[in-house]
């Protein structure tokens, strides 16, 4: 047997390996991410992708505008931003809490707002800057079982909660983009080290849960008494079947405490996006009247914060829960997430 | 004929030439190199970020907790596997127990559930399920077969007369068990169990499910806050180093020794080992095991699903896309992992020596790391390097070819080195140039080698969740991406239905290892 | 060293019947050849004897001790009956050492004894330390043999321990297992298709067809006197000729007036001859003749004929002479065959 011919075959196997291999590739990629073609926007959303996706079609039925969403949390999308710098294929970028925002406004990434539409929303919920903007705000609150925990047994401040009396006694989603948020207030308003200690201690007391509705959830089974989370999926479940919230209440902490933090949603067109108009469209149409009415009658149960369009009914006014002032451009989520891996939480 | 484990097909004569053709050798070293991109990266991080970053970033206690509860998870749960794959094997295979084929079947079923639709099943059933005990039940439930079918196929492939032999010398069944049938079973114990250890190291979906943090569960927590930083590398670079230091235990543990058949005569079917009055009990074992490992996912899925309301779970928008792309990508990485494995399998069936052991190794130890590692690595050598491939099905269907390649490349090498050379010889005797008989001949008796290869590669890369999650392009979603997104915001009904699909995609595939384990075996 | 015996013993698979019937007593301290084709059942025999299948009826007794029957069965292991497996089976993981004193038990794993068996078989001490893979085919099996006597078993059964051997290394091998068997002194069972092997291998032959023991005695006495001509083709080369009776000195055939050695007729019409061929004797015809050459075929060591009888019924007759004598013989050939001895005579079909 002669080895030129097994050579050519061989070389024939892998040419075609390779090419096919390539061909599956192409072959796939335009039906995997057929909407992303050049003018359809591309919104990186760590928002609840059910919220935003209302929010996008509402838009696509008024502008005929097409919009495909990457979903994932706020700081995996805000540092992916950062790291895919002007390559980026995102157009709009939508977080949960301001931190993953400030990331990529700092990194110098986004376009300066529409001043129609920053002026569609109050000061106290835009940073100053005007390269994003307030989309929806929620508030921090301690979930609880009443059986587990009496009225008198309730924490203060969110700061008590590191205490050893409440070793085993409180959940949270640390490794979340919310929790993270509401550090970030207490490392604004208390300083570097109070928080530093104050995540030790919860790394002794806490019991770690994968997100807020599983928190909320293990409180209303009793596994945990209480745990910090936002507002929103408590009045989501009382709306529907009350199946993981029907023996849980909620204490705000008011006063102007950390844990009395309301996180403002963010919105910002990126400025490498090659849809500006488009973009800029989006964002006026979420902090419009429509958009603003999505949130105060649709399911999502967040605070409007624009057009003096009123929050759900069944919410207490975002004006009578005594939230600390906090810049939402001053908030640190690198810091946070350095002191959260420094106690161990994450 | 002598007949070999089913881990190692001996290669002895079939030897077709000892210099292996230059074009197939560049081919397969330059398809290493690729393969070898994800532990590229893990030293590069190293490199990188410098020791000095890493360094506070390794040694602290959170990654402590992660060691010990990953140990943990591998020298309890790889045990209980091999008790569970070894005992479920001897039971069918070896004695009394009524309904064999019934329960042979029975034990593979879990295979066909995700790891992360049983923790969803069972925290569906047991809410506060959770930690190491959690962790152990779920995977050691999920991933016992992967133990339970080598050991099935190596008791079939062996010699009754071994055992009748030691029986005749005086051993007592239990003897015989332990001197004899599990030393023979070392090599499909050992591969079996390390590729549970690897599953567990690698598994996400179901630990993050029912707060069980690993080093995988932590990666993605890490890469959720800070995307693909350096903590998350660091973590990164432990837990491949705990990879690769089971990857070398395995092959120490392995060593020389050869376990092959000895002689020729046909195997004859084994008397059975009677089970007398332990049958009830045994029954017993065996009905708890398939109900817990098959029934309460089931049930779970099969209560959401009926909760979801009349088909209201079924009407979701996203469903028909998620399905056509999960198939469209999982069948792209499917075809692509067999035409990569083609050039690697040809040469080390066809071309032994220490250059094929090289390249195979390799590739084996890229298969190694875990999901979460290649898909890190993909994010930043795209990011970085390739941007055109960034968030690409390419990319995806690459990670899928790094991830399950030996799925591909087993099946492949044993059908090579079955097609006897002296086929092609004769073709070519009779005429046809070497190319033509290759194609006419060695290529149909493939044909079932490639189908095998292809079909384990796609449902592998249809259950895929972790590499999927990071690597998508933007609006693509997968049954598994899907599922997981439904169920960790605990919607359990929205989820039921993904996972009945994940489930029903999965069961062509585990039909086809049952099959082959059965049929390797009497080989 | 005791005595094996088997009562009507019988053995069915589902509805396939394997054996039925089957009486035999194998003395103590001597070897018995079991010998029958492919299917007859003779294996499945050994495996009852070992334990490894119950049998459906009868019994099953060593000296004193019921191994099976109503109501009883002794397992395998405790039997104290060693087994030689067709391919040896030896443990692949473990050396031959480690081999041989398996069945030794922990306490008295002497070393003595595994040199003592190893020698009995033949086996270079130097072998000790290798694993069964780098042994040949006949060290395979006398390390098996060794392996199985090492516990001083009552019994020691072979199962065609010899047939996957080449020609050369069979002989050889078989007599060194003989050797071993005779030195220690103990009762064995041999199952094997090869009659020349059956025949030389101990004092008492079995012959088992259709799953029925046909018949058994010292080998000398079933090769002259079988019971029937498939039995005596079974055991070697046989020629078979129409006879009738025509006298009390003799029957008349073919070949002329023979001598009847034995008489399996009952009483009944003679109809069937056997004679083996080394009871032939041929010369060129001088004068008279019986037969003619029908062809003549070198075989190397020897040269086959090809004899037709002369007569009205005539019958083929394949003959062999030494090689030499072959080109003495042509096709047409008239030739004087003469018979010596007598020959056993049974009625027909």
């Amino acid at each position: 047997m002669t080895r030129r011919p097994r050579a050519a075959l061989a070389a024939g196997l892998v040419a075609a390996a390779l090419g096919l291999t390539a061909c599956s590739g192409d072959g796939t990629e335009p039906d995997a991410v057929a909407a992303a073609s050049d003018d359809t926007l591309v919104v990186y959303n760590a928002q609840h992708e059910q919220l935003t996706q209302e929010w996008a079609d509402a838009f696509t039925e008024e502008t005929g505008i097409e919009v495909v969403l990457r979903n994932g949390s706020d700081a995996e999308l805000g540092n992916q931003l950062v790291q895919e710098g002007d390559r980026s294929r995102a157009d709009v970028f939508l977080t949960e809490n301001s931190p993953a925002m400030s990331l990529v406004e700092n990194a110098g990434l986004l376009a300066p707002v529409d001043q129609a539409t920053l002026d569609q929303v109050p000061e106290q919920y835009r940073p100053s800057s005007g390269l994003w903007t307030g989309i929806a705000a929620r508030s921090t609150v301690f979930v609880y079982n009443p059986d587990e925990l009496s009225e008198a047994e309730l924490p203060a401040s969110i700061m008590d909660l590191a205490g050893p009396a409440w070793k085993g006694r409180w959940g949270a989603a640390p490794g979340g983009a919310d929790f993270q948020a509401i550090v970030s207030a207490i490392l604004e308003l208390e300083g570097t080290d109070a928080t530093s200690a104050w995540l030790d201690g919860m790394k002794e007391n806490v019991t770690v849960y994968q997100n807020n509705i599983a928190t909320m959830k293990a409180v209303n089974a009793g596994e945990v008494p209480g745990g910090i989370i936002y507002h929103y999926y408590w009045f989501r479940d009382q709306d529907g079947t009350k199946e993981n919230s029907g023996n849980t209440e909620l204490h705000y902490f008011r006063n102007q405490d950390p844990g009395a933090f309301v996180s403002v949603s963010g919105g910002g067109v990126l400025a490498s996006s090659r849809n500006q108009d488009e973009a800029q469209q989006f964002l006026a149409f979420l902090t419009g009247s429509t958009g603003q009415e999505i949130l105060g009658t649709g399911y999502s149960m967040e605070y409007p914060v624009a057009g003096g369009v009123p929050a759900n009914p069944a919410l207490p006014p975002l004006d009578t829960l005594q939230a600390p002032a906090v810049d939402p451009s001053n908030l640190n989520s690198v810091e946070v997430t350095d002191l959260m891996t420094d106690a161990g939480l994450l | 004929m002598s007949v070999t484990s089913v881990q190692t097909p001996r290669r002895a004569g079939r030897d077709a030439g000892p210099r292996p053709p230059v074009a197939l050798v560049v081919v397969c070293a330059a398809l290493a190199i690729v393969l070898l991109v994800p532990l590229g990266y893990v030293v590069s991080v190293v490199a990188d970020v410098g020791w000095a970053t890493l360094e506070p970033l390794i040694f602290r206690p959170r990654v402590g907790e992660l060691l010990v509860n990953t140990v943990l998870l591998v020298v309890l749960g790889v045990p209980l596997t091999v008790l569970l794959g070894v005992g479920g094997a001897w039971l069918v295979e070896r004695t009394t127990l009524p309904a064999r084929r019934f329960w042979a079947v029975v034990l593979v079923a879990p295979l066909a559930i995700p790891a992360f639709v049983s923790s969803y099943g069972w925290a569906s059933v047991v809410p506060s399920i959770h930690g190491l005990s959690g962790g152990l039940l779920v995977s050691v439930l999920a991933y016992y077969p992967l133990v339970y079918l080598p050991a099935m196929a190596a008791i079939r492939g062996l010699d009754p007369a071994l055992e009748e032999s030691a029986r005749s010398l005086g051993s007592s069944s239990w003897a015989v068990f332990g001197r004899v049938v599990l030393p023979q079973l070392r090599l499909a114990v050992l591969g079996g169990g390390l590729i549970v250890a690897l599953h567990l190291l690698a598994e996400y979906g179901a630990f993050a499910f029912i707060r069980f943090d690993t080093f995988t569960t932590a990666i993605v927590v890490q890469y959720q806050s800070t995307f693909a930083g350096p903590a998350a590398g660091a973590l990164g670079v432990v837990l491949s180093a705990l990879c690769l230091t089971l990857l070398i235990a395995e092959a120490g543990a392995r060593g020389r020794a050869r376990y092959a058949r000895i002689g020729s005569g046909a195997p004859r079917a084994a008397v059975p080992q009677r089970l007398g009055a332990f049958t009830p009990l045994v029954l017993l074992a065996l009905a708890a095991l398939g109900v817990a490992a098959v029934a309460v996912p089931l049930a779970s899925v099969v209560r959401w699903l009926g909760r979801g309301g009349g088909g209201g779970a079924w009407s979701q928008p996203e469903l028909p896309a998620a399905l056509t792309q999960t198939v469209l990508l999982a069948g792209g990485g499917a075809v692509a992992a067999v035409l990569v494995a083609l050039p690697l399998a040809w040469l080390t069936a066809r071309h032994p020596g220490p250059l094929a052991r090289l390249l195979e190794g390799t590739s084996y130890v890229a298969a190694s790391l875990p999901a979460i590692i290649v898909a890190l690595a993909l994010v930043t050598v795209t990011l970085r390097v390739l941007p055109g491939l960034y968030q690409t099905a390419f990319t995806v269907v690459l990670a899928y070819v790094m991830i399950f390649l030996p799925r591909a490349l087993v099946p492949l090498r044993s059908g090579i080195a079955q097609a006897p050379v002296a086929l092609e010889e004769t073709a070519r005797s009779l005429g046809y140039t070497p190319l033509v008989a290759r194609l006419r001949v060695t290529l149909p008796l493939l044909v079932p080698s490639l189908a095998a290869g292809a079909a384990l590669v796609g449902l592998g890369a249809a259950n895929e969740l972790t590499a999927t999650l990071l690597l998508a392009p933007t609006g693509t979603r997968t049954l598994a991406t899907q599922f997981w997104s439904q169920a960790s915001a605990i919607d359990y009904p929205a989820a039921a239905p993904y996972a009945l699909l994940l489930i029903l995609l999965s069961v062509p595939a585990v039909a086809l290892m049952f099959a082959q384990s059965r049929r390797w075996g009497v080989r | 060293m005791t005595t094996l015996s088997l009562a009507g013993v019988a053995k069915s698979f589902g509805r396939v019947e394997v054996l039925r019937d089957v009486s035999l007593t194998v003395p103590a301290g001597t070897r018995t050849a079991v010998v029958g084709a492919s299917g007859s059942g003779k294996s499945t025999l050994l495996r009852l004897i070992a334990g490894f299948e119950r049998a459906d009826e009868g019994s099953i007794t060593l000296g004193s001790t019921t191994l099976a029957g109503p109501g009883r069965f002794v397992a395998a292991h405790r039997r104290g009956i060693g087994y030689v497996a067709q391919d040896g089976a030896l443990f692949p993981h473990l050396t031959v050492e480690q081999n041989v004193r398996f069945g030794l038990p922990r306490r008295h794993r002497d070393p003595a004894r595994v040199r003592e068996v190893m020698e009995l078989a033949s086996l270079d001490p130097a072998l000790a330390g290798r694993y069964p893979h780098q042994l040949s085919g006949g060290q395979q099996q006398r390390v098996a043999l060794a392996r199985a006597l090492a516990p001083r078993p009552a019994v020691v059964l072979l199962d065609e321990p010899f047939s996957a051997l080449d020609t050369g290394l069979r002989d050889q091998t078989r007599q060194a297992v003989i050797d071993a068997l005779e030195a220690s002194d103990v009762t064995t069972v041999l199952v094997t298709h090869d009659h020349d092997e059956a025949l030389s291998f101990g004092r008492q032959i079995a012959v088992i067809a259709a799953g029925r023991l046909v018949q058994s005695g010292p080998p000398s006495a079933v090769f002259d006197n079988p019971v029937s001509t498939e039995i005596a083709a079974f055991l070697g080369a046989a020629i078979v000729l129409p006879a009738s009776t025509s006298g009390a000195d003799g029957v008349e055939c073919a070949l002329g007036r023979v001598p009847v050695r034995h008489d399996r007729t009952g009483g009944g019409p003679a109809a069937r001859l056997l004679l083996r061929p080394a009871q032939l004797g041929l010369s060129p015809a001088n004068g008279t003749h019986n037969a003619v050459v029908e062809d003549v075929r070198p075989r190397g060591s020897h040269a086959e004929l090809l004899l037709r009888t002369a007569g009205a019924a005539p019958v083929l007759i394949p003959l062999r002479v030494p090689a030499h004598e072959g080109p003495s013989y042509h096709a047409g050939m008239t030739v004087s065959v003469t018979v010596t001895g007598g020959g056993v005579l049974y009625p027909a079909d």
